[in-house]
């Protein structure tokens, strides 16, 4: 504490934290006055630590080797008798929470003089509706309840502290027929509103006992299921929650695909040919399983091209800054790029005219989309396989035919296969398309 | 400062704490966290020789044999555990209740007189019940203690109730396995939900006697320790040399019995486990052995033995612990039964079986509805495992907030006996 008082540059406070002598009481005028008087001012500009280090309270140097002399446990020995024990005495009292007056002893310091029993004022009673005979006769007749039994009850309210679950076991079961505990708080709540109602109150609660037998037999229902119950259930919830990610899916789906075209089909001629495979590619789905996952197929084909950034509002810039890769094309990408423009014979890097920086980003991009789009067919094909071996497995002894033109030879070379492709989607049938334009 | 005593709530009021149990009854002072003794729930009833040797010649022509001042009456473990002409034990406990008044109040009088060590008038006086304890008992026990000791105040609570409040609960499903059964009580806010008490007659005493029967079809002699006089050291299953004590008399049949169920009652506390699932020879196979000596100094090991004994207290489909406990869960409000769930405490001298908790919190975690949450509360100590009942009682009696609750003898003086049941709940 009084290394933070320190820092904030307080004042000591007029009366030093509690220490030994202030508890036990010796000389404690003695040393208050010395510690005051002590304390000298700490000259501008010096820092604080090394003020505390050589002024410090009794101006001795701090010690070079740990010395634990005289300051030990040793000293902390209460010098007793400085003073006299108060006295405990066995006394008797009454507790005013009791109506009996009875007098019990405890413990206590003849010192602290009388008082009003600490713990009565706990004694805290409830506040239950009393009614006179007068009064059940002309308001709270009721057919199933007797005047008895209700009094009944309300002295169980009484008794229990409106803990209902306790009344309705402790009911007089000899007396009375057995009541849940829904009745008796129908029964209570009504008399209280009744009584209520009597004397002028506007607000009345009411009880809704069928709600309440309806939810603790929903409640009941609840715990009561069988572990196996449980699971199957929550098996059933699991369900539904891949039905709704796969509906989700297959909608992000169509989406991107319906992106990938309109991109495709911004990209020029060139690439008219490949567009046709798409849509295609999009009849053929709703016919397969829906219980294939395409998802992987999505993510290949989900970014199309590169997108360069603007250079148009930066000042002054080289214009082979144009020409470099964007960060977010990935390492694959920009290797296969290469690759594509080594096989081309072109340079890697051109002279950054206008032009050709224009064309060389847009040949780029063209290639990127060129590889998503092929990886996005090496994954249907693949998909194609697969299901007709599923086929093959189910049916046995058929074999499912898959029209040629939907076969890429996989094995092609890279350059050709593009050319066998547009070949293909030629086949399929775009009339409006002449073969062999493209790439 | 002034209140300082009464910082955490404690008032002291020098009450005395009576915990009877069929096992034992826990004598000592509210406020204390151990009992001041545990006296043994059986007295020895003993012709009186010192008086019978002058009326004897009387009593021959006048023909009373029974005349209550020619009984001794020998209470607590010492007095008991020695071998004594004609003495015969008898218990004053049956179902939990007290029974024999006159032997109960023996070990009243002896309580007072060598326990406490003093006067009766001066100390108010809490006491356990089962919580299936008849009305005319409550009453019975009221009069007594009012009538006879001159008690200044008197409560009743039931043990289970105490048992909750001990573990820091008012709210629990108590489990209370003692020596002649094992019950569950639901305890909401403090008051027993009567119509749920569930108990089964497996217990401590079911263990000996299963224990027993077993030794005895393995031949081992159970002589116990106060008849033998000396023992040499044999080899594992080798049988026992031993020299009996000397003794003009033969020991009444009933202190035989007393005497061989307390030395089945040490081999059943060391040897003994419940194993975590239910019993399987083969990994109860697989367990290491314990060793145990008999009184006689014949020993060995046990394997097996250990758990298919212990499994007594779990096999009954009706009967197990865990059946108890979901069963008086089950009877009791849907609305209670999470807060139920949610504090099972486990007390009882007899849930100290080695592996007794986890069987039990494995059994009702099975039976538990899959929402509910559950949670076993058992003291780690053997004392508060023992003594819960009585622990509770000492904090509830040295309660500040309970000192309204005393039945004070002018409450008693006013509105007699009949009051217990209302004022005691």
């Amino acid at each position: 504490m009084a290394d933070v008082r320190d820092i904030m540059e307080l004042e000591q406070p007029a009366t030093p934290e509690i220490t030994r002598e202030s508890i036990i009481g010796s000389d404690k005028l003695k040393k208050r006055t010395f510690t005051t008087t002590k304390v000298s001012r700490r000259p501008e500009g010096m820092h604080r630590e090394v003020f505390a280090l050589l002024y410090n309270d009794n101006k001795d140097a701090p010690a070079l080797f740990p010395s634990d002399t005289s300051n030990g446990y040793k000293q902390t020995k209460i010098k007793l008798g400085m003073r006299k024990p108060r006295k405990w005495e066995w006394i008797p009292f009454t507790n005013p929470a009791r109506t009996d007056g009875a007098v019990f002893y405890h413990w206590r310091r003849p010192s602290d003089g009388p008082k009003e029993y600490p713990f009565a004022k706990f004694n805290k009673k409830i506040e239950v509706p009393t009614y006179t005979d007068a009064i059940y006769q002309q308001h709270l007749q009721s057919e199933d309840w007797t005047k008895e039994e209700t009094d009944h009850l309300m002295d169980l309210a009484q008794r229990f502290d409106l803990r209902f679950i306790i009344m309705s076991d402790r009911y007089d079961t000899e007396k009375f027929s057995k009541r849940s505990v829904e009745d008796l708080k129908d029964r209570y709540h009504k008399v209280c509103g009744t009584l209520a109602k009597i004397s002028g109150e506007k607000k009345v609660y009411h009880y809704d006992a069928d709600h309440e037998r309806r939810r603790k037999e929903q409640l009941k229902r609840l715990y009561d299921r069988t572990p196996e119950q449980i699971e199957e259930e929550q098996s059933l919830l699991n369900e539904l929650k891949k039905i709704e990610a796969r509906k989700k899916e297959r909608e992000r789906k169509t989406q991107d695909l319906q992106k990938l075209i309109s991109q495709a089909d911004n990209q020029g001629d060139s690439l008219r040919k490949s567009d046709k495979k798409l849509p295609k590619k999009k009849l053929a789905n709703p016919a397969r399983p829906s219980r294939v996952d395409t998802s992987h197929i999505l993510q290949a084909v989900e970014t199309a091209g590169i997108k360069f950034p603007d250079y148009k509002n930066s000042g002054v810039s080289l214009r082979s800054q144009r020409m470099k890769l964007p960060a977010n094309v990935g390492q694959k990408k920009s290797k296969g790029i290469e690759q594509m423009l080594q096989e081309m014979e072109l340079e890697l890097n051109p002279t950054p005219t206008e032009e050709i920086c224009l064309n060389f980003n847009e040949l780029r991009s063209d290639m990127v989309l060129h590889m998503e789009l092929k990886a996005a067919l090496a994954t249907c094909e693949f998909e194609l396989q697969s299901l007709r071996h599923q086929y093959e497995a189910l049916n046995p002894g058929k074999s499912l035919a898959i029209p040629p033109q939907l076969l890429s030879s996989t094995t092609e070379q890279d350059g050709t296969k593009l050319i066998g492709n547009a070949e293909i989607i030629d086949v399929v049938g775009s009339p409006g398309t002449p073969s062999g334009s493209g790439t | 400062m002034s209140q300082q005593g009464m910082l955490y709530g404690g008032d002291e009021i020098g009450a005395l704490v009576f915990d009877p149990g069929h096992h034992s009854l826990r004598v000592g002072y509210a406020q204390e966290d151990t009992p001041k003794a545990e006296i043994p729930a059986v007295v020895g009833v003993a012709p009186d020789d010192s008086q019978k040797m002058e009326p004897e010649v009387k009593v021959e022509g006048s023909n009373i044999t029974q005349s209550p001042s020619a009984w001794k009456y020998y209470i607590d473990t010492t007095y008991l555990h020695t071998p004594r002409p004609n003495m015969e034990l008898h218990s004053y406990m049956k179902d939990g209740m007290i029974e024999n008044w006159d032997l109960f109040e023996k070990v009243l009088d002896y309580s007072y007189e060598k326990i406490i060590q003093s006067e009766s008038e001066y100390h108010p006086v809490l006491f356990s019940e089962s919580p299936w304890n008849q009305r005319q008992k409550r009453e019975k026990l009221t009069e007594l203690m009012f009538e006879k000791y001159k008690v200044p105040a008197f409560f009743l609570v039931k043990n289970a109730a105490l048992a909750a409040f001990a573990n820091g609960r008012s709210t629990a499903l108590v489990i209370d396995s003692g020596a002649i059964h094992t019950s569950a009580v639901p305890v909401l806010d403090g008051y027993v939900i009567s119509n749920a008490v569930v108990k089964a007659p497996l217990g401590g005493d079911y263990l000996i006697l299963r224990s027993r029967e077993m030794l005895e079809s393995l031949g081992v002699d159970l002589t116990p320790t106060p008849l033998i006089a000396n023992k040499e050291i044999v080899r594992d299953k080798e049988k026992p040399k031993y020299t009996k004590k000397n003794l003009s008399f033969n020991p009444a049949n009933s202190w035989m019995v007393y005497m061989v169920k307390k030395t089945v009652q040490d081999f059943q506390h060391s040897v003994l486990q419940v194993s975590e699932t239910p019993y399987d020879e083969r990994i109860a196979a697989g367990v290491p052995t314990v060793h145990y000596e008999f009184p006689t100094g014949y020993h060995q090991d046990f394997g097996p033995e250990r758990f298919k004994l212990a499994e007594g207290l779990f096999d009954h489909a009706m009967l197990g612990a865990g059946y108890l406990a979901a069963t008086s869960a089950g009877m009791c409000d849907v609305d209670v039964r999470p807060a139920l769930y949610s504090s099972v405490v486990l007390t009882g001298g007899n849930s100290l079986v080695q592996g007794f908790s986890e069987r039990l919190s494995k059994d009702l975690s099975s039976r538990t509805p899959g929402s509910m949450r559950l949670k076993m509360i058992a003291a780690n100590g053997t004392v508060e495992r023992r003594f819960g009942a009585w622990v509770g009682g000492s904090i509830l009696a040295s309660i500040g907030t309970f000192q309204q609750m005393w039945i004070s003898m002018q409450e008693y003086q006013e509105s007699g006996k009949a009051q217990i049941d209302r004022k005691c709940p």
